[in-house]
C-alpha cells in the first residue's frame, strides 16, 4: 500500500507541478527554430510549430496522468457498486449484472473505446466515456466475488440479523475486504488508461490539439520521423515509464497481498 | 412464543429438514440435540429467515421472526467479529441499528454479569480469548434485549472449564432476563442439565421432543435411548441424573 | 452436463443479443443526422430535403428505434450485413477482404509471440530467482508496457528509415509483412512468457508432485504428465486474452503500417461515419470472441474436473 502511495504522490505532483516546472509556454509557437535538435535552448528540442517539446510533455502530463487517474477511479466506483449489486442484490440482480458484464468484455475494451470515442465524434469528453464505460468490468468481477466468499462470514451474518442497513453493511463489512484487491486492479486500469488516451489520441479520436497529450503529440511526431527521429522517441518514451511504474506497483501491491493472505 | 411449523428446507434435491414443528416460549430454554449433519444448523437458518422455507412456517407471535430482531450467538466466537473494527463497535451494532441511544447502565450492567473488564471491548477480535470473545457474543446478542436468542454450539470451541463457566453465566442471565433461549448443540449433558425441552434432530426429523428429566429417565425414541445411553458412558449425565 | 451446456449457450447468446443492441444503440444516438451524412456521402453536391428523407425512410430511420434495430437485425440474422452508406455496395465481400489481410497478421504474431515466450519461460522457470529469470521477468514488464503503436513505429524507424533493410507501409509483398507481425508478435511474447513463467511454476508446486518423485518416476515423466497438464489449464484460458491482444494490436499496427485489413477497414468506417460498416466489424468480432471463449469454457472444463457448474 506505501508503494502504491509513492506512485500516486509522484504522479499528482507530475501533474500539478509538471506546469511550473516548464521552461517555455507549450503553445508558443517559433517557426524560426522549427524541429531542431535536442540543446541548450531546448534541451529535448522543439517540435514542427517550434514549440518546445520538454514544455509539452510536462504540460501534458496533466491530460494523459490526470484523465487516466479520473477514468480509473470513476470505473473503480462502478464496478465495485454494480460488483456489490451483484454478490448482495439476490439471484436476478446477480444474473443481470454478470450478463452486462460479460457483453462488456466480450470485446476487447480498446477496440471498443476506439468505436465508441470515434462514434461520438472527438474530443475530451467522448474519450472519458469511452475509456470509462469500457473499463469497470474488471473491478466488477473481482467485488463480486469478494462479496460472495463475505456474504456467510459470522460478522457479516450478525450484522444482518442486527438489521443494519445495506449501505451501513457495505461501508463497515465489505468495502475494508474490498480495498486492497481493488487497488491492485486499480492499478492495472490505470496503466490501461494511460495507454488507451494515448492511443486514442494517435488515432486522431481522443485530446484534441494543440493541448499537448502524449498520444497526439505522436502522431504529430510521425510525419516528421526522417528529419527529426527523437522527436518520437520522447512522448512513446513518458508513456512507457509512467506504465511501466504503474504496473511494477502492481506487481508488487499483489505479491505482498498474496503473502499477507497467505499468512493469515 | 416460537412457533416452526411442519418447515421442510431443500438444498438442491435434497431435504435438509423435513416436516419439523417445535414451539418456544418466553423464558423457556429449548435443546435441540444430534450429531453432525442432522439438519441442527439448517434449523436456525430456517428460523431466521436466511434459508427460505419450502413448506411450513415460522412465526413469532404471528409475525416473520425477523421483526422480533432475534439474537444469534455463534459457534466460533472470533469470526463472529469483524476483525478489522473495534469489539465495541461490533456490539454496538444491533442497537445502532435499532436508532436508539445506547444505555451505558445496561452495557456496564452485562459487562458485569458476564465478567467482561470494560477496557477488551476497545481491543480487536484477535487480542482476546475464545472464552473472552464467546462471553462478548452473548453481551452483543443480549445488548438489545431480544425476545429469542439462539445459542448455535456456544460451548463447542471453549475449553472444559469455560465451558461449565459460561453455561451458568448463559443460565443466569436468561433467569434475570427473561429471553426465549433455543439451544443448538451435540453435548446432552449440557441439554439436559441447563434445557426445559429437549428435541432430538435426526436426518432432518425431529425424533422425539420430551422435558429433560423425562428424556434422562426415559426417551421416548429408539436414536434417543442410544444417545442418551452413549452420554451416560462417557460420564457426561452423572451430574444430572 | 447437458444442463450446463445448455446455460454456457444461453449466457453466449444472451451476451450476443447485448453487444448488438449496445453497438445499435450508440451508432442510433451518435451525434449528426446520419440521413444527411450518407446523402453527403452518395452525392456531395447540393443535396435537396426530399433526397434525404427518401434516404431516411429507406434506412428505416423515421420509424423510431425498435423498428430500425429490428431491419437491421433480421436480415443480419440470415448472414446479410447490409450495405455501405457511403458507397452503397455490399459490405460482406469488402469485410472478407479486410479479414483475409488481418488472419494471416494475427497468425503470425501469434507465432512469434510462441516462438519467444516458451524457450524464455522453459529456461527461466529451470532456476527460479536467478539471474535468467530475473532478465525474462523485466523483459517481459518492459515488453508489457510497451504501447504496440509505439513499437511499431520504433521498428519502422530503425528498420525501415535507418537501415533501409525492410519496406514499411502498404502489403504489396510478404516482406512488409515482417515489420507488422514482429511488432504484434513482440507485445504477444511479453504477456504469454509473464504467464507460461507463472503457470509452470505453479504447476511444480503442486503438493502431489514430490511423492512422485520418492516413488521413483523420472523428472521428465513428471514434467511431461503432470507439470505440463497443470501449466496447459491457465494458458488455455490466456488464449482467449491473446486473441483480444490481437485484435486490438491489429486495430493499432495496420493503421501505423498502412496495411489493409479489419482494423483500417474499422478505423476508416469511423472516419466516414459509415455506420453499418462499423457495426459489421463490432458483430463479427463479438462472435468470434464469444465463440472462442465458449470454446476455452468448455476445454478448461475438460482439463480440470474441478471446475464444475459452480458459476453456470
Amino acid at each position: 500500500m506505501r508503494s502504491v502511495a509513492v506512485l500516486v504522490t509522484f504522479f499528482v505532483l507530475l501533474a500539478l507541478i509538471g506546469p511550473v516546472l516548464a521552461p517555455y509556454d507549450p503553445a508558443q509557437i517559433d517557426i524560426p527554430n522549427r524541429l531542431s535538435s535536442p540543446g541548450a535552448g531546448w534541451w529535448l528540442g522543439t517540435d514542427a510549430l517550434g514549440r518546445d517539446i520538454l514544455s509539452r510533455l510536462l504540460h501534458g502530463a496533466r491530460w494523459s496522468l490526470g484523465l487516466a487517474f479520473l477514468i480509473s477511479v470513476v470505473g473503480l466506483c462502478l464496478g465495485a457498486v454494480a460488483g456489490l449489486v451483484a454478490a448482495l442484490g439476490g439471484r436476478r440482480a446477480d444474473w443481470v449484472v454478470m450478463r452486462t458484464t460479460d457483453t462488456f468484455l466480450a470485446f476487447p475494451d480498446l477496440v471498443a473505446a476506439v468505436v465508441i470515442a470515434g462514434v461520438l465524434g472527438a474530443g475530451t469528453g467522448s474519450l472519458i466515456f469511452a475509456l470509462t464505460v469500457t473499463g469497470w468490468m474488471r473491478y466488477a468481477r473481482v467485488a463480486r466475488g469478494i462479496g460472495l466468499s463475505l456474504q456467510n462470514r459470522g460478522y457479516v451474518v450478525q450484522a444482518r440479523l442486527a438489521g443494519l442497513s445495506p449501505l451501513a453493511i457495505a461501508r463497515w463489512h465489505y468495502l475494508p475486504s474490498l480495498l486492497p484487491s481493488l487497488t491492485v486492479v486499480w492499478t492495472g486500469m490505470f496503466a490501461r488508461a494511460i495507454l488507451g488516451i494515448s492511443a486514442l489520441g494517435f488515432l486522431g479520436f481522443g485530446v484534441q490539439p494543440p493541448i499537448p497529450e502524449w498520444g497526439t503529440m505522436l502522431l504529430d511526431a510521425r510525419i516528421h520521423m526522417r528529419s527529426t527521429p527523437l522527436q518520437m522517441i520522447w512522448p512513446g518514451l513518458a508513456v512507457v515509464i509512467c506504465v511501466l511504474a504503474i504496473n511494477l506497483t502492481g506487481d508488487a501491491l499483489r505479491d505482498a497481498l498474496a503473502e499477507q493472505e497467505s499468512r493469515a | 412464543m416460537l412457533r416452526v411449523d411442519q418447515v421442510s428446507v431443500r438444498r438442491g434435491k435434497e431435504l435438509t429438514l423435513q416436516d419439523v414443528s417445535l414451539s418456544l416460549a418466553p423464558r423457556r430454554t429449548l435443546a435441540v440435540v444430534g450429531e453432525s449433519g442432522a439438519g441442527k444448523s439448517t434449523l436456525i437458518g430456517a428460523i431466521l429467515g436466511f434459508l427460505p422455507c419450502a413448506t411450513g412456517q415460522v412465526s413469532w407471535d404471528g409475525a416473520p421472526v425477523r421483526r422480533c430482531r432475534p439474537a444469534l450467538v455463534m459457534q466460533e466466537p472470533r469470526s463472529a467479529f469483524n476483525p478489522r473494527l473495534s469489539l465495541h463497535h461490533s456490539v454496538m451494532e444491533p442497537v445502532v441499528a435499532r436508532r436508539v441511544r445506547a444505555d451505558p447502565d445496561r452495557l456496564d450492567k452485562l459487562c458485569r454479569g458476564l465478567e467482561i473488564p470494560p477496557d477488551l471491548l476497545e481491543r480487536r477480535p484477535g487480542e482476546v480469548s475464545i472464552g473472552q470473545a464467546q462471553r462478548i457474543g452473548i453481551l452483543r446478542a443480549l445488548l438489545a434485549a431480544p425476545p429469542l436468542v439462539l445459542f448455535d454450539e456456544p460451548l463447542s470451541a471453549l475449553d472444559a472449564v469455560t465451558q461449565k463457566h459460561t453455561a451458568r453465566l448463559i443460565a443466569d442471565l436468561q433467569r434475570a432476563e427473561g429471553f426465549a433461549a433455543l439451544i443448538v448443540t451435540h453435548d446432552l449433558g449440557y441439554a439436559a442439565a441447563f434445557a426445559d425441552d429437549i428435541a432430538v434432530l435426526r436426518a432432518g426429523r425431529i425424533e422425539e421432543l420430551t422435558a429433560s428429566p423425562a428424556f434422562v429417565e426415559a426417551p421416548q425414541s429408539e436414536y434417543g435411548r442410544i444417545l442418551r445411553d452413549a452420554a451416560f458412558a462417557l460420564g457426561a449425565l452423572e451430574r444430572v441424573a | 452436463m447437458s444442463r450446463v451446456l445448455a446455460s454456457l449457450f444461453l449466457r453466449a447468446a444472451v451476451v450476443l443479443a447485448g453487444t448488438a443492441l449496445a453497438t445499435f444503440a450508440l451508432l442510433w444516438h451518435a451525434p449528426g443526422d446520419p440521413a444527411l451524412a450518407i446523402a453527403l456521402a452518395r452525392y456531395d453536391a447540393v443535396i435537396s430535403s426530399e433526397v434525404v428523407d427518401q434516404i431516411r425512410a429507406e434506412a428505416g430511420f423515421d420509424a423510431g428505434f425498435w423498428p430500425a434495430f429490428r431491419a437491421w437485425i433480421l436480415p443480419l440474422l440470415l448472414g446479410d450485413f447490409g450495405q455501405s452508406s457511403v458507397t452503397g455496395r455490399d459490405v460482406w465481400p469488402e469485410l472478407v477482404t479486410a479479414i483475409s489481410y488481418t488472419v494471416p497478421l494475427a497468425l503470425a504474431g501469434l507465432l512469434i509471440g510462441l516462438l519467444l515466450s516458451v524457450p524464455l519461460a522453459l529456461v527461466a522457470t529451470r532456476r527460479p530467482g536467478g539471474w535468467l529469470d530475473r532478465c525474462a521477468v523485466a523483459l517481459a514488464s518492459i515488453g508489457a508496457s510497451i504501447p504496440a503503436y509505439w513499437l511499431g513505429l520504433l521498428l519502422i524507424l530503425l528498420f525501415a528509415v535507418q537501415l533501409g533493410w525492410l519496406p514499411a507501409m502498404g502489403a504489396r509483398t510478404p516482406a512488409h509483412a515482417v515489420l507488422p507481425a514482429l511488432t504484434l508478435g513482440l507485445g504477444v511474447a511479453a504477456s504469454l512468457t509473464r504467464i507460461l513463467r507463472s503457470g509452470i511454476l505453479e504447476a511444480r508446486g503442486q503438493p502431489f508432485l514430490p511423492a512422485f518423485r520418492r516413488r521413483g518416476v523420472a523428472r521428465r515423466d513428471i514434467e511431461r504428465d503432470h507439470v505440463a497438464l497443470h501449466a496447459a489449464v491457465p494458458v488455455v484460458t490466456v488464449f482467449g486474452l491473446e486473441l483480444a491482444f490481437l485484435l486490438e494490436g491489429a486495430v493499432m499496427v495496420e493503421v501505423i503500417f498502412a496495411r489493409p485489413g479489419l482494423g483500417s477497414f474499422l478505423v476508416n468506417a469511423i472516419e466516414a461515419r459509415d455506420f453499418p460498416k462499423v457495426q459489421a466489424v463490432v458483430v463479427l468480432a463479438a462472435v468470434l470472441f464469444v465463440t472462442v471463449n465458449l470454446i476455452i469454457d468448455l476445454i478448461y472444463r475438460t482439463l480440470d474436473p474441478r471446475i464444475g457448474d459452480r458459476d453456470a
